[in-house]
């Protein structure tokens, strides 16, 4: 479970984050606003590129923030960002194994944990593929996979879908809502595709201008007219 | 480490200066066989390049390149002033005039075998850096040169890695310095310019720094090229104009270099015999 409270982030005189709390409890949960909202932000907080003002990132009940970057990997934090990070010169399978490059185990308990996460993307038969020549859809399976290995706890997506095709999007949101019947880890996704957040997060926080303006079950929170207000930016009239 | 992590150091000629120096320091201080004092000079140079690190680790791009010229300048100075040891008495150890005997490898005592000791280290280090860019360090190099955010996010600890990559850049160049140190038997500061740190980025360009051939080739440029024209009975600054033409070529048409060129043209080649579409 992931709990944020009272997180909040400035920018100079600009409140990125104006003490945002909210408790996931669903595999998978989204986090929606317009543009500008602070869900990056927030992500970035997570992830510790950020530094807040105030709150903290509870983690099954330990704070998170506490740690550095590159020890909430350890600690089971996984994200991908808006653009895939794939390293053009180290094949599909170099590119997941880096993830658990720096935690114990053995080569071959290691080895058969990426093919399984490979062939979980269905990337399996493009392990040996350099990142350089993968389209796409490819790389960012390949960041998905990657997400995947070393036990993971909680998994951040910030717009996975970002430039793909409604069939690849569809394919997309079945691996995401299978993540947690298959790792066990918790999943965060930032979308603009609406119809992509209802279909896959069970729960879903919307954010506007730095402040939490919903949070709950997702049908629920797209009813709401203030969502509708500020995300979809029809209700100005209704007001 | 240009190729692998994307900074750019221009103290490299520096620190083969300091393994030189060390190189020359512990001959006339120790009875120790060349070997013992060329891995003693290599590590003692590592440990500069970690101290070159820390700057590195704030820094990137141009300003990295600014700082480790100005170290490089630093070194220069530093060299010009003390010189490199001689057999002299003192810590600086030079004296004037004559200088002491330098003890080479005791398997290599003639010029040609010392050519072919050169060319077994040089294998080494090749295979050294080759392994490391197949195993782990390489791994976490190639996502940190992707972005040290995403690096971060897949649990690579950037400072850790780049502080590796700046060791075993000081571990070879201080190697390189020892084993110039022992093909000449005493070194002199004009060796160990600033910009020469400049030029050997710039050929290591033209040659292609991603790959072991590329470094071949910018040796062959930097060093045997001139050697050639001068032969030839030409202008050796006419090496200088092939340069640079070699750089405008690298950059508008071979990112990876003349070496890049090569190895494409290869696997074309191979595939073509194989049949098989490039």
């Amino acid at each position: 479970m992931i709990e944020v409270q009272d997180v909040t982030v400035r920018f100079g005189g600009v409140v990125a984050l104006n003490a945002i709390s909210a408790r996931f409890t669903a595999p998978v949960a989204g986090i929606i606003g317009p543009n500008g909202a602070g869900k990056t932000t927030l992500m970035n907080v997570v992830s510790g590129f950020v530094n807040r003002s105030g709150g903290r990132v509870l983690m099954d009940g330990t704070d998170i923030l506490a740690l550095a970057p590159h020890r909430r990997s350890k600690a089971g934090l996984r994200r991908s960002f808006q653009k895939e990070q794939i390293a053009d010169d180290l094949t599909v399978f170099e590119n997941v194994l880096v993830q658990i490059d720096s935690i114990g185990g053995t080569w071959s308990a290691k080895r058969d944990e990426v093919r399984r996460m490979l062939a979980v993307v269905g990337l399996e038969r493009q392990a040996d593929t350099p990142g350089a020549r993968l389209s796409g859809f490819e790389r960012r399976l390949t960041d998905v996979a990657r997400c995947l290995v070393g036990a993971p706890k909680l998994i951040m997506f910030d717009e996975p879908a970002g430039g793909l095709s409604v069939a690849e999007t569809e394919r997309l949101g079945e691996l995401i809502l299978s993540i947690h019947g298959l790792t066990g880890a918790q999943t965060l996704v930032i979308d603009h595709d609406v119809e992509l957040i209802s279909r896959i997060c069970a729960e879903t926080l919307v954010l506007d201008f730095g402040r939490r303006i919903a949070f709950g079950p997702t049908a629920e929170v797209l009813a709401d007219p203030k969502v509708k207000a500020a995300y979809l930016g029809t209700a100005e009239v209704e007001a | 480490m240009y190729a692998r992590l994307g900074m750019v150091s221009l103290t490299q000629v520096g620190l083969m200066g300091i393994g030189g120096w060390v190189t020359l320091r512990l001959n006339y201080l120790l009875p120790l066989p060349f070997e013992a004092n060329l891995i003693l000079a290599s590590l003692a140079t590592m440990v500069f390049g970690w101290i070159l690190a820390l700057p590195a680790l704030r820094m990137r791009g141009l300003y990295l390149a600014l700082v480790t010229l100005m170290a490089a300048g630093g070194l220069e100075m530093i060299f010009a002033t003390y010189q490199f040891p001689n057999g002299g008495e003192g810590f600086w150890g030079v004296k004037i005039g004559s200088f002491d005997p330098f003890r080479g490898p005791a398997l290599a005592q003639t010029p040609e075998a010392y050519l072919r000791y050169v060319i077994v280290m040089v294998t080494l280090g090749f295979l050294f850096i080759e392994a490391h860019r197949r195993l782990f360090p390489g791994r976490a190099w190639a996502l940190i040169r992707r972005s040290e955010a995403a690096a971060m996010a897949s649990g690579v600890n950037v400072t850790l890695y780049k502080t590796w990559a700046f060791g075993i850049a000081g571990l070879l160049a201080g190697g390189a310095g020892g084993l110039l140190a022992g093909s000449l038997g005493l070194l002199d500061d004009g060796t160990f310019r600033s910009s020469e740190s400049i030029m050997l980025f710039a050929l290591a360009v033209v040659g292609g720094a991603q790959y072991w051939l590329g470094a071949v080739i910018a040796a062959f440029l930097f060093r045997i090229l001139p050697a050639l024209l001068a032969d030839w009975g030409v202008d050796t600054d006419l090496a200088f104009i092939i340069f640079g033409a070699g750089l405008l070529h690298a950059i508008i048409t071979a990112p990876d270099g003349i070496a890049g060129q090569i190895m494409g043209a290869a696997r074309e080649l191979s595939a073509r015999i194989r049949g098989g579409k490039p």
